[in-house]
């Protein structure tokens, strides 16, 4: 199992300064991603899931924002711990990004032929004309037509669909092992959507890459991953396969965000809501996060914070609230919540 | 049958995007001849893709654009050659609201004021009674009393939102256009005010005109749906007819692009190639054909006729045209 693993994140913890104190993005989450797999990162906004792939890609550097505790094993190297210019060898090699807004990611003064060869140079060694060529057939490979053409236009030139492809392009380039991609259809419309869905679920199975798919988009994640990771407040509340999440999620915020989306042909006159808006990182609750909206919240939720503990003793299957660890024990909690 | 509260006739709006070198200007056609009614108490909704034309259709209806050729009829008054003063009144019978509840409230604002602000134009009342209406409208919005006093930067994105239906409801408006209310709000928040448009509705007999590319959402709040692509309308029906019964290649396409969030069910996806094309330079004859699955060589000549193939129930599609197909026509699944 072990050796299966492509990544493992474990007790990520990462702060920004601000106001002369700092407040935590990102409270010790812990996840893997296996060889092949997709592991959808699900969460609002604000819950800190851009932040973990940031930190992943060691893409903090110009933001206030800073790794202060925890490990990102990727195939068993630290890389926390890595020199900037080891990292250097691995981001758009092994591990490669595609960010939301492809016109805000793209150079705008570079024609595309140039900024798709720059990786391939640097990490593959090629020569200009030969990582021309590669650049080519990658445009190709993600259903680029033209690309003989098409590799001598700029950024402003095409578009939102066909920048979301060389963004794509781009991150398939050098081979990656793992891809994060990060809300990568949200800027899209839906038939646009839809092809690009489609193209990445191709070249993963072509590839057999891992995957990050972050994306608020319940939608996307039933259709696209293998497992989910659901994100509140800076930490993983419940972790379950794509099928345990949609069919008996556990944890409360999982269940709320799951019945305050409209489906297509489902006829409820109402829509169940969560009341309240998510906690502002620097009033955060004492106890659970959660408990200010949770409709279940007990006395015990208000003092203390649950773990992120395996549901029913199975070890693909965890969330993080009181609810779940008492029922376990007919009536007995699991923590004991200590003075400090 | 109910009156409607509006209807909107060969409705056209262009934009000049280049002015060129002795008049040769080129022009985008935002909304090309659409012709709607939305009855009273209803919400009606106007889907589509980016650049459709939806948001000008709404602009054009509450009259913050002019249109170039067709008529918008308000309650039975022809409002597209009314001059500011004429409008006044009928603008107090419509409101707006926005899809950025951040840029759509002032920062400099107290809530109160921004609430209150069209009852300053549309009534008399004096400014005690104009901040105990609009204290009242906040508890109404589900907001309290004493956020009256705040600026909107204190509030969540699903609070301004509040404020800004707070506002347009002030006026006690028959009809309200919602551009996309909801889509840049986090998913537990937009169902909060979903709920609230719809106790509204209810609670005021207020009509929507409902603007969104959200096809669950509008599954949620609509009676009847409009499909938008290019400027023009599509497919016209009532909601169920819409989604069990899409008759147009392109609403087809786009219901089954929508991501379902259930991994059990497997569907079969259209997916449509290409992107869509430019609105300065429209396909000929079906706006659609470049991408449609099913494109015959007519409608690469021949813009089809947007009419009426079943109660209630349009389409602007050669497939459905019985003098092309002959009587029995085709149905593509």
């Amino acid at each position: 199992m072990t050796a299966n693993k492509l990544l493992e994140v474990d007790g990520l913890k990462t702060e920004f300064k601000r106001d002369g104190g700092s407040i935590t993005a990102v409270d010790g989450v812990n996840f893997h991603i296996n060889k092949g797999e997709v592991l959808g990162l699900v969460g609002e906004s604000g819950c800190g899931k851009s932040v973990t792939s940031l930190s992943i890609m060691r893409l903090l550097k110009d933001t206030p924002g800073k790794i202060s505790g925890g490990a990102v094993r990727f195939e068993g190297s630290d890389l926390t711990k890595l020199k900037e210019s080891d990292m250097r060898r691995i981001r758009g090699k092994d591990m490669a990004m595609i960010f939301q807004e492809p016109m805000t990611s793209l150079n705008p003064v570079l024609r595309i032929g140039k900024q798709l060869e720059e990786p391939i140079r640097l990490h593959l060694g090629y020569n200009r004309k030969k990582a021309r060529e590669h650049a080519i057939q990658t445009l190709k490979l993600v259903g680029i037509p033209r690309a003989e053409e098409l590799v001598d236009d700029y950024p402003h030139q095409l578009s939102g669909g066909m920048r979301q492809r060389v963004m794509i392009a781009m991150a398939m380039s050098c081979h990656p092992k793992l891809i994060i991609a990060d809300e990568p259809t949200t800027a899209l419309d839906v038939t646009i959507q839809a092809q690009i869905l489609d193209l990445m679920r191709r070249l993963k199975e072509e590839k057999d890459m891992g995957m990050l798919l972050i994306t608020h988009d319940l939608g996307v994640v039933a259709e696209m991953c293998d497992r989910v990771v659901v994100m509140y407040a800076g930490r993983v509340v419940e972790e379950a396969s794509v099928k345990d999440l949609f069919e008996q999620p556990q944890h409360p915020y999982t269940k709320g965000l799951i019945r305050s989306v409209p489906k297509l042909r489902q006829n409820v006159r109402r829509l169940e809501s969560i009341s309240g808006n998510v906690p502002d990182l620097s009033r955060m609750p004492a106890g659970c996060k959660f408990a200010p909206r949770c409709p279940f919240v007990m006395e015990k939720c208000l003092s203390a914070e649950p773990d992120l503990v395996a549901v029913e003793g199975r070890t693909d299957r965890k969330s993080r609230c009181w609810l779940t660890q008492i029922d376990e024990r007919g009536g007995e909690t699991v923590h004991e919540y200590s003075a400090d | 049958m109910n009156t409607p509260l509006i209807e909107v006739k060969g409705l056209h709006k262009s934009f000049v995007v280049k002015k060129g070198f002795l008049g040769e200007s080129k022009y985008v056609r935002a909304v090309d001849g659409i012709s709607f009614a939305i009855r009273k108490g209803e919400t009606f909704s106007l889907v589509g893709e980016s650049g459709c034309g939806k948001s000008t259709t709404g602009r054009l209806v509450t009259r913050l654009l002019k249109p170039n050729e067709g008529e918008v009829w308000f309650n039975g008054q022809n409002i597209s050659a009314y001059n500011d003063n004429q409008m006044r009144p009928v603008r107090k019978e419509m409101q707006m609201v926005f899809q950025d509840p951040y840029a759509s409230l002032n920062p400099r604002m107290k809530v109160k004021d921004i609430v209150s602000e069209p009852l300053l134009i549309h009534t008399k009342m004096s400014s005690r009674e104009r901040d105990k209406f609009a204290t009242e409208l906040l508890e109404v919005v589900g907001l309290s009393s004493y956020h009256a006093e705040r600026h909107a930067h204190e509030f969540s994105g699903g609070q301004r939102q509040r404020i800004g239906i707070a506002r347009a409801l002030s006026v006690r408006p028959s009809l309200i256009v919602a551009d996309e209310p909801v889509s840049a709000l986090d998913v537990s928040i937009q169902s909060q005010v979903l709920n609230l448009l719809q106790d509204l509705q209810e609670e005021y007999g207020l009509t929507y005109l409902f603007i969104s590319h959200d096809l669950s959402v509008v599954e949620h709040i609509s009676d009847r749906i409009g499909v938008m692509y290019l400027g023009a309308l599509v497919e016209t029906a009532g909601k169920d007819a819409l989604y069990d019964r899409p008759l147009h290649p392109y609403t087809q396409a786009l219901l089954s692009s929508v991501p379902v969030a259930d991994p059990s069910q497997k569907k079969e996806r259209i997916i449509l190639k290409g992107d869509i094309p430019s609105p300065v330079n429209p396909p000929s004859g079906c706006r659609f054909h470049t991408r449609c699955p099913s494109c015959m060589d007519i409608c690469k000549q021949i813009q089809p006729v947007f009419q009426e193939v079943e109660p209630d129930h349009r389409v602007a599609c050669h497939l459905y045209d019985e003098t092309i197909m002959g009587k029995d026509g085709v149905h593509i699944n």
